[in-house]
């Protein structure tokens, strides 16, 4: 079991060194120049170069991968200056010379836009963002168990074709398309009866200029991202149920006496579940990334309306900041997957084979 | 026959009645009668066997009775199944129940044990927890309770240490603990019928052996009739009183057991007594039961009609004297061998360090020697998990071997490289067990046939080797024009002929035959079985015949070896292992075997 995480960790470590290699390098590699669009219209080539420089975009790429590198990972080498003591808010481990070893908070550095910290923008974009997956994954998980099990008991009937048909249309349909039909419908047609705006984040600034949670703007953006994983555990319900009522062990339940209700929710639903709640797991990491697009759509202020931003301007540490979170999400949530196996059917264990 | 006293007695004390039963599958090739127009009577403490092969009704039988038919395709049309509950004077008809009454009648009235203990208990709920389900639906008692009753039930089906069989899951425990956990919950509410439909099949002949011994026992004091339905006559020689023959929804014969082993009256029965290999004597092929009956279809009916038999011929015929058998055994051996093996080991890691290095084994094969003469057939036979197959699939380098080495006709096969092995290859082949997942569906079987021949560029062009299949096609009894066919139209022992046809497809002289027949009708396994020997005079093959079944490879092969966890327990002529077993092991695995002696 021990083993067994440690190899997961480590697979998710090297996921996410590659990903932050690759995305410095396209960056890098594209003809904009990050350093020019921090200013607007107006610019002469020293005030761009010395930007350039106190961004450490003049360096060749690997030095400023391995300088980025450095400040993410959370043991790390930096000068012993009283500076960098203030700017990392580190714990000296070791004295290397002139160099210390650190222990730290990952530093995910400044946006060049704005020069907030990257940090503090993923802390405000994540819940919303994780609000927003979670509720469409909740929504997802009881309208497609509902309909996948009612399509499994009366298999063949209309009731059955049309919920096959209905969540093969749900999951055909990518999400910024439902995102826009929705928003056009309930927003703009609809939007005198519905009082739903088009565009809006789950926190706006009122008259007075504070910060308020507006929860009806949560609505259609969760609709516009449910939908798919609405179509797809409906199917995996009814197919994990199909395959789980053919089982003798249904019939054994039947042969005892047991009732109708008894057999098809206490021992087939308990069975069938097993593929859907870890599918389910799954897909609540692709919705976090997946609501990149929703969010861009009805302008909701979450984590991806922020990476689109970020990569409009070629806002390196912004993009690599909410890059590497997805990531790390995507890492432990399929390390919870994996356990969640376990802890589901007793027959599986975890090994390394 | 009983008395008519006996008689009477019984009839005041019916229990069950099935009256002209009619169940139909609709399929896509139309009606299937599953079940035709049947009449029995069960009555109190009395055990029925129900025998007859795969398709013969006798499940669907059991599963009317308890009205546990899919449906569709399934439907129970016609007929009554009258209940007589004890201090009652009238029978109720079960199929006028509707499914909420039926409900108290399963699991409380009539129980039922499965056949596949494996897949018959609900993985994710541990043993107890679903037989307490049973007995407080039923018996209406809290789960403390409940909780006692089951921990006195395994204690009576003789599970070791019930408490901890309590808190496992159901793959915690073997397949013979599963069953007797399935016992376990038939018994649960004190049924007064017992149906148990092939309980034993897929359970390896000494644990068949013990939980026939429970079955026998508790039938005794729990007054329950029994229902048992099995394709083994031997098991129901050992368990019933009286037994119901059924064949293609009817029942052809019944009588008390005695009756059907010493004098069968229907040559359907005749056929099915005589086509098991025989345990006491050599035979240089089995009757069928086609040497027994013919069957003339009419429509959607079919007629039997009885063959003449000259009397005790097909047998005698048949029969090989010891003389004969001693002079072919010394003939073989002047031969040098064909294969050898040689402190052969197979092992699988079982743990394994941090860095992926093994550090525990499972010696599936362990340090195995022997020798197989050209034209000889060696039988490999050993329970469940004796390493066998694993075995058998080394040798044809399918599975890495550890250590040692197979020499076939002077070459070195862990030596060879792919290219000479695929050379090799050709001459060694395989059947496996499940002809039903041996095929692909979506090939012809024409098409299954050639593709060996075309990997290895037997003859010259692709017309000669169609010729070629055609040929081997009629080899194995089947016919040219079947080449077009799908796997799908043809049954269980055709499918295996058709799997035999592909090995010989290459002209090999060495063939595996991996539990070829298991998984076959009697009657079905008696023709391959036949097949098999017949090619082997033909062509002069030699056969490694691997099964779990000691009376087959008694039937078929020269010598033989008993396999025990990884080793070789004995390795003898199949006669001297059969009559002097030297080991316990083997004397344990022949005691097992079911052999009624009227």
């Amino acid at each position: 079991m021990v083993r067994y995480l440690i190899k997961k960790i480590s697979y998710a470590f090297l996921v996410l060194i590659s990903v932050i290699v690759l995305i410095s390098s396209i960056i890098y590699l594209s003809p904009v120049d990050p350093a020019q669009l921090t200013f607007g219209q107006r610019q002469d080539i020293a005030t761009v170069e010395s930007k350039k420089k106190a961004l450490g975009l003049d360096q060749p790429l690997y030095i400023q991968l391995a300088l980025y590198l450095n400040d993410v990972s959370p043991i790390s080498i930096h000068h012993n200056t009283p500076s960098n003591a203030t700017k990392y808010n580190y714990l000296r481990l070791l004295p290397l010379g002139k160099k210390v070893l650190v222990l730290k908070v990952p530093h995910l550095r400044e946006s060049f836009q704005s020069g907030k910290p990257v940090i503090h923008i993923l802390k405000t974009a994540i819940p919303r963002t994780a609000i927003l997956a979670l509720t469409a994954i909740i929504l997802a998980l009881i309208v497609g168990v509902v309909l996948g099990v009612l399509a499994a008991l009366n298999q063949n009937t209309w009731l059955d074709n049309l919920a096959v048909v209905v969540s093969v249309l749900g999951y055909s349909l990518p999400s910024y398309v439902t995102a826009m039909i929705l928003g056009f419908v309930f927003a703009y047609y609809l939007g005198d009866y519905t009082h739903l705006n088009i565009k809006g984040g789950l926190t706006e600034l009122n008259d007075m200029g504070d910060e308020v949670i507006v929860w009806k703007n949560l609505l259609l953006p969760t609709l516009a991202l449910g939908i798919r994983p609405i179509g797809i555990i409906t199917q995996l319900t009814r197919s994990a149920m199909l395959d789980v009522l053919k089982q003798d062990y249904i019939r054994t339940a039947k042969a005892k006496g047991l009732g109708k209700w008894t057999v098809n929710f206490r021992h087939a639903l308990r069975n069938a579940l097993n593929p859907v709640a870890t599918a389910t797991t799954g897909w609540f990491a692709s919705l976090l990334a997946g609501a990149f697009f929703v969010e861009f759509v009805f302008s909701y202020n979450g984590l991806g309306l922020e990476t689109i931003n970020a990569l409009k301007t070629y806002d390196l540490p912004v993009v690599l900041g909410t890059v590497i979170f997805v990531a790390l999400a995507f890492s432990i949530i399929n390390i919870v997957v994996d356990f969640l196996y376990v802890l589901l059917d007793p027959r599986i264990r975890l090994t390394t084979a | 026959m009983p008395t008519f006293m006996e008689q009477a007695k019984k009839n005041s004390s019916k229990l069950l009645e099935v009256i002209d039963l009619e169940t139909h599958f609709h399929t896509e090739e139309g009606v299937v009668k599953a079940v035709n127009k049947i009449n029995f009577t069960l009555y109190r403490g009395e055990t029925i066997g129900i025998v007859g092969e795969s398709g013969s009704g006798k499940s669907v039988t059991s599963l009317s009775i308890m009205q546990l038919i899919q449906s569709p395709p399934g439907k129970i049309v016609g007929g009554k199944i009258l209940y007589y509950p004890e201090n009652q004077a009238s029978p109720i008809d079960l199929l006028t129940l509707n499914d909420k009454s039926m409900q108290q009648y399963r699991g409380n009235e009539i129980a039922m044990i499965f056949q596949e203990p494996m897949t018959s208990l609900n993985p994710v709920f541990k043993c107890g927890s679903q037989v307490i389900e049973a007995i407080m639906l039923h018996q209406k008692v809290n789960k403390a309770e409940a909780k006692q009753r089951t921990l006195e039930l395994f204690e009576r089906v003789k599970l070791p240490d019930p408490e901890r069989i309590y808190n496992a899951y159901p793959h915690q425990i073997s397949g013979g603990q599963k069953q007797r956990v399935m016992i376990a919950m038939a018994l649960s509410c004190n049924p007064s019928i017992l149906i148990a439909d092939e309980p034993t099949t897929a359970l390896d002949v000494t644990v068949q052996k013990r939980i026939l011994e429970l079955m026998d026992e508790l039938k005794k004091k729990i007054q329950a009739a029994v229902i048992f339905i099995t394709h083994d006559l031997g098991v129901i020689a050992e368990i019933a009183d009286r037994v119901l023959v059924m064949f293609k929804g009817q029942i052809v014969e019944q009588g008390m057991v005695r009756e059907i082993f010493t004098t069968p009256q229907h040559p359907y029965t005749k056929g099915l007594l005589a086509c098991r290999p025989p345990l006491d004597y050599r035979m240089s092929k089995l009757p069928t039961v086609s040497d027994f009956m013919d069957i003339e279809y009419i429509d959607d009916h079919f007629k039997i009609k009885e063959k003449i038999i000259p009397k005790g011929s097909l047998i005698e015929n048949f029969k090989v004297t010891p003389e004969a058998t001693q002079q072919r055994l010394q003939q073989l051996q002047t031969q040098k061998p064909i294969l050898e093996v040689k402190n052969l080991n197979t092992w699988f890691p079982m743990k394994k360090n941090f860095f992926g290095k093994p550090t525990a084994y499972l010696k599936a094969v362990d340090d195995v020697s022997f020798k197989v003469y050209p034209g000889e057939t060696l039988g490999l036979v050993g329970e469940s998990g004796c390493g066998k197959t694993t075995l058998g699939r080394t040798i044809l380098r399918l599975i890495p071997a550890h250590s040692g080495e197979v020499i076939f006709n002077g070459h070195h096969l862990f030596e060879l490289s792919d290219k000479a092995l695929k050379n090799i290859r050709k001459e060694m082949q395989i059947i496996f067990q499940d002809p039903y997942a041996s095929l692909n569906p979506r090939m012809t079987i024409g098409n299954a046939i050639l593709e060996p021949m075309n990997v290895h560029r037997i003859l010259d062009n692709r017309k000669q080797r169609i010729e070629k299949v055609m040929e081997l096609l009629e080899i194995v009894n089947l016919e040219a024009k079947h080449f077009n066919r799908y796997p799908h139209e043809f049954s269980g022992g055709q499918r295996q002929r058709i799997c035999i046809a592909r090995a010989l497809a290459l002209n090999p002289k060495f063939i595996i035959c991996d539990e070829s027949v298991s998984a076959l009708d009697v009657s079905v396994q008696a023709q391959v079985l036949n097949l098999l020997i017949r090619l082997r005079e033909q062509f002069q093959f030699t056969y490694i015949f691997i099964s779990h079944d000691l009376s087959v490879v008694k039937f078929i092969s020269d010598r033989m070896i008993v396999m025990n966890k990884g080793k070789i327990e004995e390795i003898g002529t199949a006669d001297e292992i059969y009559n002097h077993p030297q080991k316990a092991y083997t004397q344990k695995l022949i005691s097992a075997i079911p052999n009624p002696t009227f």
